[in-house]
């Protein structure tokens, strides 16, 4: 994610203080979510329900 | 009532404590004193304390003793200290979460588990430090220090729920409770040789505990002992109609279930997790192995298995974590960012650069997940893998904690839900504590609490405690 990527989308999400104040930090942040993604494998089926997000022990 | 000796009152366990108290043999009165007495004296060194008020607990320790004088027992807890995490209410404290953010932030009921301690007879000796809202790390630019490791206080004693885990294994308390949403009650029992249990998701009431992820977050009860856990749980567990996360299952009998025989479980050893995913520190994979080999003496079947990678449980905790946690915490970050941590606020500010997008395709990937961690579990009882990959390391090194911290093996079980207990596995070359943690199916930790207290058992481990005094 490039500079002005991180920029506008903190911007976007209401983060013009803390891109004012630790931009670095910003930064950091925007990297980690990168990272993060590049790592979730997406299912082939686009149907494929995401719900419920979290039921221990129940419809598996 | 025999008051006992002082100096031995602070390694009694939760359950020889309570038995002594309702025997009349031990006062709560002198119980409670013993530790006011050890906290002053080392929680300088440990931080493991934001607010502890001694003049409260002695007048609960007092009330305790005139009941039990007469009889009247409130619960298998009456009389005996816990410490509360600081994200955790209790009626008339401030709940700070250790920020800025929420000084002053005075709570207006117990949490639900505080509520079953106190219901059971617990004292409540003060609230724990944490990392800041039970993410991040531990941080010098907060209103209070960090908790430090009572094994080695240049060291972390993990988190986030550091101040328990210091807490109980300097034998300031003998129980405590913390709160897990990608490992925060395993790592501090980890890092501080403790036995700390995040159970099934759904089985102990979330209500009352500032959230950090909604889908991800646990209450735990942290303890000396395996039969202390197992105590603890048992007061904790249960139906909460008013937490949308809690599960109407059955549940208890924990105790009961911990000295049936192991001969014949089948345990599944997940190895990739410490030799291929994130290879461990030597001397964490013989403690892994010495395990093995152990419980194999005890009777129990264990061969190999295989779950998905560390890697992806890991993003997609951290997907879920960070965009769940954004939403709670977004205007704050907004208007008060200096008002964080840099650890945390770094943590926090993560999940504004995640789409509606990456969150549904980590949601809809963790289902698969789950799905394949239930297959392997209907061929074993029960997992046995790594909790951490490292010893934990010193407090002061910013570059070691980062690298050492992601390297655990717990946010699996936030991922999937399953009941995961962490504890000592033996002490490393240096003197610190190393792990090891046992997986069950949903549910059933009355089987993940067996195996534990059979490795107990046969290791002795729950004599070990930290040399500081």
């Amino acid at each position: 994610m490039d500079k002005a990527t991180i920029e506008l989308l903190a911007r976007r999400a209401g983060l013009a203080k803390a891109l004012a104040e630790f931009p670095e930090d910003v930064a950091v942040a925007a990297r980690q979510a990168e990272s993060a993604v590049a790592k979730v494998r997406k299912c082939d089926d686009p149907r494929a329900e995401p719900w419920p997000p979290m039921r221990a022990g129940s419809g598996l | 009532m025999s008051e006992g000796t002082p100096g031995e009152l602070h390694w009694l366990t939760a359950a020889d404590a309570a038995r002594a108290i309702a025997a009349k043999e031990l006062s709560p009165v002198e119980l409670v004193k013993a530790l006011i007495e050890r906290i002053a004296r080392l929680d300088p060194r440990l931080n493991a304390f934001i607010r502890h008020d001694g003049a409260i607990a002695l007048q609960a320790a007092r009330q305790a003793e005139a009941e039990a004088m007469v009889g009247r027992l409130r619960g298998p807890l009456h009389g005996v200290p816990v410490g509360i995490k600081d994200i955790i209410d209790v009626a008339g404290l401030p709940t700070t979460c250790h920020s800025k953010i929420l000084v002053g932030n005075i709570a207006a009921a117990d949490a639900v588990c505080v509520q079953k301690l106190r219901g059971a007879g617990a004292i409540v000796m003060g609230k724990l430090s944490t990392h800041e809202f039970a993410i991040g790390g531990p941080s010098f630019d907060l209103p209070w220090p960090p908790a430090r490791n009572p094994w080695n206080t240049d060291h972390h004693p993990g988190g986030s729920s550091s101040g328990s885990g210091a807490g109980v294994a300097a034998g300031l308390f003998p129980m405590a409770l913390g709160s897990d949403t990608g490992g925060s009650v395993r790592n501090p029992a980890s890092c501080c040789g403790i036995v700390g249990l995040k159970p099934t998701y759904g089985l102990v009431s979330r209500r009352g505990v500032f959230p950090l992820s909604f889908t991800l977050d646990h209450v735990g009860p942290m303890t000396r002992t395996v039969a202390d856990n197992a105590l603890m749980l048992e007061t904790l567990a249960g139906h909460d109609p008013h937490d949308p996360g809690s599960a109407a299952v059955p549940y208890g009998h924990y105790t009961a279930a911990l000295d049936r025989p192991v001969r014949g479980l089948r345990v599944g050893f997940v190895r990739h997790f410490h030799e291929v995913d994130l290879p461990a520190e030597p001397e964490v994979t013989a403690a892994l192995d010495h395990v093995a080999r152990t419980l194999q003496l005890e009777g129990m079947e264990v061969r190999d298995v295989t779950l998905p990678s560390l890697d992806e449980f890991r993003a997609i905790n951290r997907v879920i974590l960070q965009s769940e946690a954004w939403a709670i915490h977004e205007k704050w970050l907004q208007e008060r960012p200096g008002d964080y941590a840099q650890l945390s606020r770094r943590q926090l500010m993560t999940g504004a650069f995640f789409t509606a997008g990456d969150y549904t395709h980590a949601a809809r990937r963790r289902l698969e997940m789950i799905a394949e961690v239930e297959v392997v579990l209907r061929e074993v009882d029960v997992l046995l893998c790594a909790s951490s990959m490292d010893p934990a390391c010193r407090i002061d090194r910013p570059a070691d904690l980062e690298r050492t911290y992601p390297r655990q093996a717990r946010t699996p079980f936030n991922v999937t839900g399953h009941p995961a207990i962490a504890m000592m596995a033996g002490l490393s070359a240096g003197g610190l504590p190393l792990s090891v943690q046992f997986a069950g199916r949903y549910f059933d930790e009355a089987t993940v609490l067996q195996v534990a207290r059979a490795w107990e058992r046969a290791s002795g481990v729950d004599g070990k405690h930290p040399p500081i005094a």
